[in-house]
């Protein structure tokens, strides 16, 4: 959330310009996270790659509300952007670097 | 579709490994497929009940990325007399391994997380296993933490003593509840004898507010076991100790789950 602020606070909030931002999505992680991110971020963990549809699909939840807290995840560096075509993948890096 | 199973404690000498190996063991004696995987890294056991020590590639290789799993998987099949199968991925016992893994930092434990989770693709569909069962190490720690992440059902040993049902209590708020997951309770070693009402109310008052406990299974103290110190394994040498009936009765359950 405070990467977020910051970010914004300097008028940036295309996610995807972001992309060397990086922290490691581990379990520590995901037990300190908000509830609401932590589904989304267990979501990908377990699919791997992921868009925001197919993400709302496992978590019952809007695809709207799930395109919200990915992009927040990636603000947070937890998570990274791809985009094909029209449609964006989300995915943990696991060669990022702390 | 197959199950992925977590045995946890908040403390340890609770019995995880006891119920792991017999469970595992029991599932095969039934005919089914079973896949135990140590994740006590920091102190492993399988090897020794097993009685295996020359493995190709330990779990430790797996998780470090150097082996697929299948190699890291020894067929202990002959267990259950040719009726099911039973695979184990063992811990390696070194000092040197023992070192290395309690020396990992976040980026490998997020990946080490990536690789257990893959295992529901690579062990349960594409090898065809029924269940795949973590025995963990006990408390928070990343690879238990890690084992509990990937798993469908936890189960949650713990002996009545005060601590350990405090410790119990408080990570099914705040750890397992937090991960979504489905969480049974199993207490072990308990002396009360809870066919009668004043065995019942004793443990009742041990554990306090019981009823928002989910308590799988009540298992007496078997002092024949404790004395055994892990030297065969119940439920293929005594298939007619209590024990043994008991886990015939919790495989039931846990298909049914």
């Amino acid at each position: 959330m405070e990467v977020m602020i910051e970010l914004q606070k300097h008028g940036k909030t295309d996610t995807e310009n972001f992309a060397d931002i990086t922290a490691p999505l581990d379990v520590m992680t995901l037990l300190s996270m908000p509830d609401h991110l932590r589904k989304t971020a267990i979501t990908v963990c377990r699919l791997g790659r992921a868009t925001a549809e197919e993400v709302a699909q496992q978590t019952k939840r809007a695809r709207a509300v799930e395109s919200a807290y990915l992009n927040q995840l990636v603000l947070m560096g937890y998570l990274k952007k791809e985009r094909q075509g029209r449609k964006a993948y989300f995915y943990v890096d696991k060669e990022n670097k702390e | 579709m197959g199950k992925i199973i977590a045995i946890h404690s908040y403390k340890g000498g609770t019995g995880k490994t006891l119920f792991s190996v017999n469970l595992a063991t029991t599932f095969a004696l039934k005919g089914k497929k079973a896949c135990l995987l140590d994740m006590d890294f920091r102190a492993p056991s399988l090897h020794a009940i097993f009685k295996v020590n020359n493995v190709e590639c330990w779990l430790n290789d797996y998780l470090n990325g150097t082996c697929t799993i299948q190699k890291a998987l020894v067929d202990l099949s002959e267990i259950s007399g040719g009726k099911g199968k039973l695979l184990v991925g063992l811990a390696n016992p070194s000092t040197e391994a023992i070192r290395d893994m309690s020396a990992k930092d976040r980026k490998w434990e997020m990946r080490a997380l990536g690789r257990l989770l893959s295992l529901r693709n690579s062990v349960l569909d594409e090898m065809g296993m029924d269940y795949l069962i973590f025995d963990t190490s006990p408390g928070l720690q990343y690879s238990s933490i890690n084992a509990i992440v990937s798993a469908d059902l936890v189960f949650v040993i713990s002996t009545i003593d005060a601590s350990d049902v405090q410790g119990t209590k408080r990570m099914l708020c705040e750890l397992y509840d937090l991960f979504e997951k489905k969480t049974y309770i199993i207490l072990n070693k308990v002396l009360m004898d809870i066919s009668s009402k004043r065995g019942k109310e004793e443990l009742s008052e041990r554990l306090g507010n019981t009823h928002t406990l989910p308590i799988f299974e009540i298992v007496p103290c078997f002092c024949d076991i404790l004395k055994a110190g892990g030297t065969y394994i119940v439920a293929k040498e005594k298939p007619q100790h209590f024990f043994s009936k008991m886990l015939c009765h919790m495989t039931e359950k846990i298909n049914h789950l």
